[in-house]
């Protein structure tokens, strides 16, 4: 249906798009993403007929050639500019009208068109409003219609959903995904997750040039080798051992050691495969209280700054820092020694500063929380509703060991300070 | 051709529907009906002459250099800055019968503005003095044009920026500029021809050729020449629609030319 092989646009010295090729099928519903200043404009008005391109082997927009047969690719493209350009000064169904005129169409066919395509985009009720007076959002919708109102084969949407609030983006968002059914749509946006959730096939765009075309799915597991397992934990060992832990799991490749909030320390897992039923059950085994255990999709957003920037996407998922052979030696030492304290955690709270614990912590430098012997309860209802969950509940009096201040807080700040 | 048609009808509803182009028929009807009458009395009821002085005079020429300027500023400067310059140009009409359309609908307000002085006639006519209506038809007929010609000059003006402010201002330069050149080019010719001859008849020869460079432009003499006095000559008709086309042809060009520049 769209067809751009080499096409090269400039504005004077400026490079706006270079050599762009692309496909677009028939029925199928293509995003355009990029930054502001990409080229996607620039691509869509030239395949509207609005801006000449300064070079192109082949443009072709429903079987018209977009250089020489310009009236016959406007005849059948239905294109709303991202300024959703209406007359003000019209009313809704004259502004309907007058676009019918434009297309030569026909007096009765108009007049069953019109209110047929109001009602589709949802503003029947609006005919005899000014277009002026149109909010944001219905505005959108009034130049849906007028795009779409000679039945076109093309429909090309330029930001439709810019300056939208976002229930008004979800109303479009769904408008475009019924449009869809029997057309061929080619939409810009450089809000991501709008493109994710209306287009199956994505070509994102950079400085003028094509830097992936494809479905996100597939575009995420090429460029980011799939997601990863968030998980955040809370256990007697430091954070260094954890990750050296989870890292021995069969089928893990890295283990990023991500923040400390709190008493929490996250992990970000990669590897083959979902490993969050390994991860659990280790867990489970070193008796660390599991506050998320989630698979983590990278998002287009991600790969989008990715190809942008050029950067890793573990460098934009947080601090990469791959823990896993950080601390060999304490692995030998927690490992036998963990499994024995799970036993008392499980009959009532989880215990977490076991005697073990307490020797190995100090000299890996995280002495707060694994020597100041803290029950901590997982179960909301042992201690009462009352019990504020964010905070750890202190049973036993703290050691003299840990410089006098009983405050929980004191804990938190050596574990910032730790990871 | 339709498209032309189509394009001409909202740019004229479009004209309607703002306050703008009633408050404009109000004050100019208003300050025309004023000195109409004061034409009257001036000329002790000479009901041609003060028809022919209201469409041909002073003040006739004072509003046509602020009228046109005034409606075609915003036929397209207006509309790039709104974005349905877009539109239009993406819609399935040529360039062409955009810049024709918008150009008949200015016109045609003006026509309409002008008309009021057929009013005036037909009002005189029922009370009892008839003008001489050739002479008024003409001279109406001939305001059309130069209304036209005008209205081309700033929708040319007006493609060339932006703002239509900026585009209504250079407009009315231009057109006091094209009214004034009869008397620019004689006192450059009075200051150039010596420097460029050295004997009386090249300097005669060549006062005579300029003359009629400068007479081909002269916009004041073609319309007093034929219209006001009720022929219609198609000589001077020739020489209002080649100017017209001439700037409607660059400001299609312009347009065109907008394409490229993104």
């Amino acid at each position: 249906m769209i067809e751009v092989a080499h096409l090269t646009r400039r504005y004077g010295s400026l490079l706006a798009v270079d050599d762009l090729s692309f496909e677009v099928g028939r029925g199928e519903v293509v995003g355009f993403l990029g930054p502001n200043g990409a080229g996607k404009t620039t691509t869509i008005r030239i395949l509207a007929g609005y801006l000449a391109a300064t070079k192109a082997e082949r443009l072709v927009v429903a079987g018209h050639d977009v250089q020489r047969d310009s009236m016959g690719v406007r005849r059948s493209i239905g294109y709303l500019p991202e300024s959703v350009p209406l007359y003000p000064e019209l009313r809704v169904e004259e502004m309907m009208r007058f676009q019918g005129r434009l297309h030569r169409m026909e007096r009765q066919v108009m007049r069953r068109r019109i209110p047929e395509v109001l009602e589709r985009v949802g503003v029947q009720d609006r005919g005899k409003q000014l277009v002026g007076t149109l909010s944001r959002g219905l505005k959108q919708r009034v130049g849906l219609a007028v795009a779409l109102l000679p039945d076109p084969e093309v429909l090309v949407l330029d930001e439709p959903t810019s300056g939208l609030d976002p229930i008004q983006r979800g109303e479009v968002r769904d408008l475009i995904h019924s449009l869809a059914d029997d057309r061929t749509v080619l939409l810009s946006s450089h809000i991501l997750a709008e493109v994710e959730s209306v287009a199956p096939r994505v070509i994102i765009l950079h400085e003028g040039r094509k830097v992936a075309d494809g479905k996100p799915a597939e575009l995420a597991a090429s460029l980011g080798g799939g997601g990863h397992v968030a998980v955040e934990v809370m256990g007697a060992a430091s954070a260094e051992d954890m990750a050296t832990l989870i890292g021995s799991l069969p089928g893990v490749d890295s283990v990023a050691t991500g923040e400390r909030v709190g008493i929490h320390q996250s992990f970000q897992v990669r590897g083959e495969g979902d490993l969050r039923e390994d991860i659990g059950a280790l867990a489970m085994t070193q008796t660390w209280a599991l506050r998320e255990l989630s698979w983590q999709r990278p998002t287009l957003e991600q790969l989008f700054t990715r190809l942008v920037t050029g950067r890793g996407l573990e460098d934009l998922d947080g601090p990469a820092s791959s823990g896993a052979a950080a601390a060999p030696s304490p692995l030998l030492e927690a490992e036998p020694v963990d499994p024995p304290a799970a036993a008392p955690v499980l009959a009532a709270g989880l215990e977490l500063s076991s005697g073990p614990a307490e020797s190995s912590a100090p000299p890996l430098g995280t002495p707060g929380n694994a020597s100041s012997k803290i029950i901590y309860s997982l179960n909301p209802f042992d201690r009462g509703a009352s019990r504020d969950l964010s905070k750890p509940v202190s049973v036993d009096a703290p050691p003299e060991a840990v410089s006098g201040e009983p405050d929980p807080s004191d804990g938190d700040g050596d574990g910032e300070s730790a990871s | 051709m339709i498209g032309t048609l189509v394009v001409a009808r909202r740019e004229l509803s479009g004209l309607f529907m703002a306050p703008f182009t009633w408050i404009v028929l109000l004050v100019v009807l208003f300050i025309n009906g004023l000195l109409f009458s004061s034409f009257i009395y001036q000329t002790q009821g000479n009901v041609t002459a003060s028809l022919s002085e209201s469409m041909t005079g002073p003040s006739f020429w004072l509003w046509m250099i602020f009228l046109p300027a005034l409606l075609s500023m915003r036929l397209v400067a207006e509309e790039s800055r709104s974005g349905t310059l877009e539109y239009l140009l993406t819609a399935p009409v040529s360039d062409a019968a955009v810049v024709v359309g918008k150009f008949l609908a200015a016109t045609g307000f003006l026509a309409l503005l002008w008309s009021s002085t057929l009013i005036y006639a037909a009002t005189l006519d029922y009370a009892g003095g008839p003008p001489d209506w050739s002479a008024v038809i003409g001279t109406w007929f001939g305001t059309i044009l130069v209304s036209g010609l005008f209205v081309s000059i700033g929708m040319l003006a007006s493609t060339l920026t932006s703002t239509p402010l900026l585009a209504a201002f250079l407009s009315m330069v231009s057109c006091l500029m094209w009214l004034a050149i009869p008397f620019l080019a004689s006192s450059v010719m009075a200051y150039l021809v010596p420097l460029l001859t050295s004997t009386a008849a090249e300097q005669a020869a060549l006062v005579e050729r300029m003359g009629s460079v400068v007479a081909s432009m002269d916009a004041l003499r073609h319309f007093s020449r034929s219209f006001q006095m009720g022929v219609l000559d198609t000589a001077e008709i020739i020489f209002f629609l080649t100017w017209i086309s001439f700037f409607l042809f660059l400001t299609a060009r312009s347009i065109e030319a907008r394409r490229w520049r993104g």
